[in-house]
């Protein structure tokens, strides 16, 4: 480490340490304080009652719903945005690829509130789909359940993250050599045995990364479930503004670390196992 | 070289999945965007006669929504400048580094991955504590830890343009750093800069989690417009959220034109 690495550092450290990381850390200490009801906040009483908490009122089965959701949503994208990256990378040509990929980069950047907010006018009793089954006159009744359900949810979570997967794809599949799969080929296999045998355990990376970035983003999500989901339905971030309505401290604290500890163990295992700096770096230099 | 090797089905499979890709993405916005522009109170697709601007004009009267756009550019604008300055700074000091790249890499794009809701609760606790008022500055420190992340890969990829042997000539010649940064580097990743500026602009425009603890008074708009989508609605509503969507969309095509043009020439 020369000095003037250290200078060029320091804003970043600085920025992220004291507004990104100081207060993670404090939340996570203070989710192990008592309640004190005379000052509305916490007093430094050791105390698992927090976590405790986490276990009453069905707060575990949200937990649990959220990841299942989140868990959902990764397949699905991965499901759709192989086969799409697989299209970009290989089949499409340089302008059309070029083109794709700014499609696929706009909704990085346009608010994430609206685009959830329009699928109620797609998906609701008088939106697009219901209207245009029924002049088909496939249905005769509007379908209730696509909107204010799980569906509506998972829907707009993969709307929302979808481009998430893709560019990782993409980068692994950008390293891919195409005279391996031209070997594999010449060797008689099949497509289908190429891409089980080559291209997937070539791309193992890529896949991982996706659905690590759309897993996390759908975990710490709230505009799709307050958007799209039924009056019932919840989701971990949800779950911490209606804790922090009744100015629960350390119940939203210990709900908030349980989350970050899974997160930093999720993000740590990635990075050890397959290298996801790596996948980027390979990329800018 | 590798020709068609997918055969029909695969390939019409393959393209079948960036269709309904793009479709999932952009029917639902671009289905808003017809309604707009539909005269009627009713959301309905309009028919050629009866488009109309009316929701957009109408918009001037809205004051209280006004403001909160008022608040949101000024966030967004103070965001973006911080969020590309630093994260300009990181890129460079990760181009210096001979090792722990990836563990610097990790390092700036972590706060990426931690739930808005949580990052801005955690946030606004601190400032409490620290007895500092919530008004824009504590949102423009929610936001940039959103921002600067996406800024930091714009930049460290645009950096690849400058090849390391175009810093070695000019060592050579007797350059110091800050000469090298000035003379090579710097117009050579303007259009990165500019990219990472818009980029950390839009993210911070549009940011909702990352707000709703950390504002004042004054709402941004997103969190007014939360409240606006929840309570009826009424058709500046979509107005607002169509001109919002077609500036971020010009503002995208932009930044790639900028910066795609330039990483293409040199690949």
């Amino acid at each position: 480490m020369n000095r003037t690495v250290l200078l060029l550092a320091t804003p970043a450290i600085a920025v992220i340490g004291l507004l990104c990381l100081a207060p993670l850390v404090l939340v996570v200490v203070w989710s192990f304080w008592t309640w004190d009801p005379s000052t509305y906040w916490i007093k430094p009483d050791l105390s698992f009652a927090a976590y405790e908490a986490i276990f009453e009122a069905g707060r575990w089965k949200v937990l649990l719903d959220s990841i299942i959701k989140a868990l959902l949503t990764g397949l699905i994208c991965l499901v759709i945005g192989y086969p799409a990256a697989y299209c970009i990378h290989f089949l499409a040509g340089n302008r059309s690829a070029f083109l794709l990929m700014g499609l696929f980069t706009i909704p990085f950047f346009t608010s994430y509130l609206i685009r959830s907010f329009s699928w109620r006018l797609v998906l609701g009793r008088n939106g697009m789909v219901n209207s245009t089954l029924m002049s088909t006159g496939l249905i005769d009744e509007p379908i209730e359940w696509l909107l204010f359900s799980d569906f509506a949810v998972i829907v707009g979570l993969v709307a929302s993250y979808l481009p998430f997967v893709i560019f990782p794809l993409l980068l692994s599949m950008r390293k891919v050599e195409k005279s391996v799969l031209q070997a594999s080929l010449d060797l008689g296999a099949s497509f289908f045995q190429t891409l089980r045998t080559v291209l997937l355990p070539l791309t193992k990376a890529g896949c991982f990364a996706g659905f690590l970035f759309v897993f996390v983003m759908s975990l710490g999500s709230s505009t799709e479930v307050k958007m799209l989901g039924g009056a019932a339905a919840s989701m971990i971030s949800v779950m911490i503004n209606d804790v922090m309505r009744v100015v629960n401290f350390p119940l939203a604290f210990a709900i908030s670390s349980v989350v970050i500890l899974f997160l930093l163990i999720l993000l740590y295992v990635g990075n050890r196992h397959l290298k996801l700096a790596k996948l980027f770096e390979d990329f800018s230099w | 070289m590798v020709d068609q090797f997918e055969g029909p089905i695969v390939r019409l499979g393959a393209r079948i999945a960036v269709v309904v890709a793009l479709m999932i993405i952009y029917l639902p916005p671009l289905y808003l965007l017809a309604i707009s522009f539909n005269e009627g109170l009713q959301p309905a697709i309009p028919s050629l006669d009866q488009v109309s601007i009316k929701w957009y004009l109408a918009l001037a009267e809205e004051n209280k929504l006004l403001a909160a756009l008022g608040e949101s550019l000024l966030v967004a604008t103070v965001t973006a400048v911080i969020a590309t300055t630093i994260a300009f700074f990181s890129a460079l000091a990760y181009m210096e580094m001979s090792e722990h790249r990836s563990g610097w890499f990790m390092f700036v794009i972590f706060s990426m991955f931690v739930p808005g809701v949580i990052q801005g609760l955690s946030l606004s606790v601190i400032f409490t504590k620290l007895g500092i008022p919530s008004f824009w500055a504590t949102v423009v420190a929610g936001h940039l830890l959103w921002a600067m992340p996406f800024a930091f890969t714009v930049i460290l990829t645009m950096l690849a343009v400058v090849k390391r042997s175009y810093l070695m000539a000019a060592a050579d010649l007797g350059a110091s750093w800050g000469r090298r940064l000035w003379d090579i580097t710097l117009p050579l990743v303007r259009p990165g800069l500019i990219g990472g500026f818009i980029f950390s602009f839009l993210l911070s425009l549009n940011e909702y989690n990352r707000a709703f603890y950390l504002v004042g008074r004054q709402n941004t708009w997103p969190l007014d417009m939360f409240g606006k989508m929840n309570s009826g609605a009424s058709p500046t509503i979509y107005a607002l959220s169509g001109s919002i969507l077609i500036a971020s969309f010009l503002a995208v095509v932009l930044c790639l034109l900028l910066t795609w043009k330039r990483v293409v020439k040199t690949s």
